[in-house]
């Protein structure tokens, strides 16, 4: 699965750190999912989406693989 | 993330601490004092209990035991398990799903150690690595879970 994660936070200008509190993950999860180690929960998704008042399909991409 | 089965985080240093230490102290209990020069003797309630070297065995009794190895054991399981299964700073999703792969990896590990120590181990040597073979688990467990832990720590301060 592919994210946006990064260039929406440029946008917002939010450190990993910033969006990590935002939604109650530490910034290793964050980061992880950034360089596409983690894909995040349902849950956890959702909560990135509104962080950046964007909905879920607007950052996350399904790939190929999936 | 709410996950009701796992320790809180204060605990986590002083059981890893304990743990560690307790783990050295058995070691060398074990490797340096074969002759008993380190023993507390007392009676203990025995379910079963050999009576002599030649299999006799008595049930539900109380038997003379040097208890060392006892409290070592206890000790080292109590802190070992505080100490593996306690919360992360930042608990979240991706410490879970690291624990829950850590857990996996080391379950596959410890039984393929165990195979090998039994097929190609006997006598006394075998003896050692069943007394091993009752923590190594979850020894292997946090290895494991710590080394994962501290590479994705690492990955995250290359970056940003």
């Amino acid at each position: 699965m592919k994210n946006n994660i990064k260039i929406q936070r440029a946008i917002a200008n939010l450190t990993q750190a910033e969006l990590s509190e935002k939604v109650g993950v530490s910034r290793q999860t964050i980061n992880a999912m950034e360089l596409g180690k983690y894909v995040p929960s349902t849950v956890l998704a959702l909560k990135i989406a509104k962080v950046f008042g964007k909905t879920v399909n607007e950052i996350f991409e399904l790939e190929e693989t999936d | 993330m709410k996950t009701s089965y796992l320790f809180p985080y204060r605990f986590k240093k002083a059981s890893g601490f304990l743990f560690w230490i307790t783990l050295l102290l058995l070691c060398s209990y074990v490797m340096f004092d074969s002759y008993g020069n380190f023993e507390i003797k007392t009676k203990v309630f025995a379910v079963v209990a050999d009576t002599g070297l030649l299999g006799g065995s008595e049930w539900f009794n109380w038997v003379e035991n040097s208890i060392v190895d006892e409290i070592l054991f206890i000790l080292l399981i109590a802190s070992g398990l505080v100490y593996a299964f306690s919360k992360e700073k930042t608990e979240d999703e991706m410490v879970s799903k690291i624990r829950l792969d850590s857990l996996v990896w080391a379950t596959y590990f410890n039984y393929i150690i165990i195979l090998l120590c039994y097929m190609f181990l006997y006598g006394f040597a075998f003896l050692n690595v069943m007394m091993v073979a009752l923590f190594s688990h979850l020894l292997f467990f946090i290895i494991r879970f710590r080394w994962m832990m501290y590479k994705q720590n690492k990955l995250s301060y290359d970056e940003e």
